[in-house]
């Protein structure tokens, strides 16, 4: 009798630290997905925000065409990307493309001052923002899940819950490859 | 080196946050066990009274906290057409930490400070006064918005009832006792059977000093959750810089949020009671130059992964 209790009580602790870490994998996993469609949402905000830039500046320097070029390819290309890989890609294409166009528009004071840049150029910094947020939160969580996967004692649920290490999202900027200032 | 980075900041500030709560748990028993010696068994129906008193008190403000303090601050809702650069700079914020949105308000001063309330994170209300709003460039102003929602990330209201109804019960009980002392109830039916003079003595002392060890211990957990709430936010916006130099104009700054009601004082993101009149052991935040230099120990660790 008593050695049956004592078997229950195993399996009933087995089972739940069974769930414990089947649910903290599940539940990081989970927050990856959603980091993932927060950039997307970011993402798509800035691209909406693309026609309208152009056109305005277009207004003020309309023989840049070079420029603006690059911007609108780099925006149509980002459409049909969906692995982390291609949508880091197009976005650090993007994210290139506009630094050049509002390079080209500090040449002209006229294009500066006008009421309707100002207002793009807050929505844009406003949304530039929010985009290296969301990649910023998403590879925090890659971070947690990824360390999750791959330490004891969590790494042997994994294969339980059909979770996996997952990519970060890399964005190919020669900005941020500078080396880091040094102070002594 | 792991002492710098904002991680190794966070994880010391929660560790040491854990240490004064289990001291305040252990004061409380330390209270009550000199209770027991002093005036015997029969003190021990005043405990859950004291405790019942103070959870009352407490909860109930703690429930209510975001439009208690609304109130209490005079601060008004803002609306995202209000104010849209403003609401930029904090979805920026509310998306590198992963929250809800919360309720941003406003409050009538011209002197920079800000707050964060509500009972958890879907409950949450962000405020700033006028004076810091004018005086804050982009940078800056996340700095102080990250400093906020990290208070609501961390659930610093939670922390606070936390203290606040542990530091009460202690007061009461040490009141209650201390009356009942002068009235000379409750020893007189244990004086054979307790008559050790060194512990009545000692459990007198504590009696007395517990109210005092439990504001102390109160305004240091405060301390700890700012420093945290500091550390937190440059993991938040991985830009120490911002801050530190939202705190130096806070610093600069000598003009001081009108309402002095001390009752709301650990809530801003610096101490509107004036520091000098307040020791530092009762400070509800750590001094204003510390945290600046912390800051500045993590910018010089370079950008940060």
């Amino acid at each position: 009798m008593s050695k049956l209790l004592i078997a229950l009580a195993v399996i009933a602790v087995l089972i739940l630290i069974l769930v414990t870490f089947y649910n903290r994998l599940i539940r990081l996993n989970v927050a990856v997905d959603e980091a993932f469609a927060q950039i997307e949402v970011q993402l798509k905000r800035r691209s909406d925000l693309i026609p309208n830039l152009v056109e305005t500046v277009k207004g003020y320097a309309a023989h840049e065409s070079a420029t603006f070029e690059k911007v609108i390819s780099a925006r149509a290309k980002a459409t049909t990307a969906t692995t982390v890989a291609d949508v880091a890609k197009a976005d650090g294409a993007i994210t290139q493309a506009l630094r050049g166009l509002l390079a080209v528009a500090e040449a002209y004071p006229d294009l500066k001052a006008s009421s309707n840049f100002l207002l793009l150029q807050e929505e844009l910094s406003t949304t530039e923002n929010k985009v290296s947020f969301a990649r910023q939160f998403y590879n925090d969580n890659v971070r947690s899940l990824n360390t999750a996967v791959k330490t004891i004692p969590t790494s042997f649920f994994a294969p339980i819950a059909k979770v996996s290490a997952r990519e970060f999202y890399e964005v190919e900027d020669p900005q941020s490859r500078q080396a880091p200032n040094v102070k002594f | 080196m792991d002492q710098v980075s904002f991680r190794g900041m966070e994880s010391a500030n929660r560790r040491k946050t854990y240490l004064l709560l289990a001291g305040m748990g252990a004061l409380v028993w330390v209270v009550v066990f000199s209770a027991l010696t002093y005036f015997g068994q029969s003190t021990v129906g005043i405990v859950p009274i004291a405790v019942g008193i103070a959870l009352i008190s407490v909860w109930g403000s703690y429930y209510a906290s975001d439009s208690i303090v609304l109130k209490m601050t005079g601060a008004r809702l803002l609306q995202e057409s209000d104010n849209p650069k403003l609401f930029n700079v904090i979805q920026e914020v509310v998306i590198a930490s992963g929250l809800p949105m919360p309720k941003v308000a406003v409050v009538q001063d011209t002197a920079p400070n800000a707050f964060a309330t509500g009972r958890n994170p879907e409950h949450a209300v962000i405020a700033f006064t006028t004076g810091l709003l004018d005086a804050m460039d982009r940078d800056q102003l996340q700095g102080v918005i990250a400093h906020e929602m990290s208070h609501v990330g961390n659930r610093d209201t939670l922390v606070s009832a936390v203290a606040a109804t542990t530091a009460g019960a202690i007061a009461l009980l040490s009141d209650m006792l201390t009356r009942m002392m002068w009235f000379g109830g409750g020893r007189r039916n244990n004086r054979d059977s307790n008559g050790n003079p060194i512990a009545l003595v000692l459990s007198l002392v504590v009696l007395i000093l517990a109210p005092l060890a439990a504001v102390l211990l109160k305004s240091a957990i405060s301390r700890r959750r700012e420093a945290l709430a500091d550390a937190t936010a440059v993991s938040f916006t991985r830009n120490p810089a911002g801050l530190r130099s939202a705190l130096e104009v806070l610093a600069a700054d000598s003009t001081v949020v009108h309402q002095r009601s001390t009752a709301v004082a650990h809530i801003w993101i610096e101490s509107p009671l004036d520091a000098r009149s307040v020791s530092k052991l009762f400070a509800t935040h750590p001094p204003i130059e510390e945290r600046i230099a912390a800051l500045k120990a993590m910018e010089n660790l370079g950008p940060s992964k």
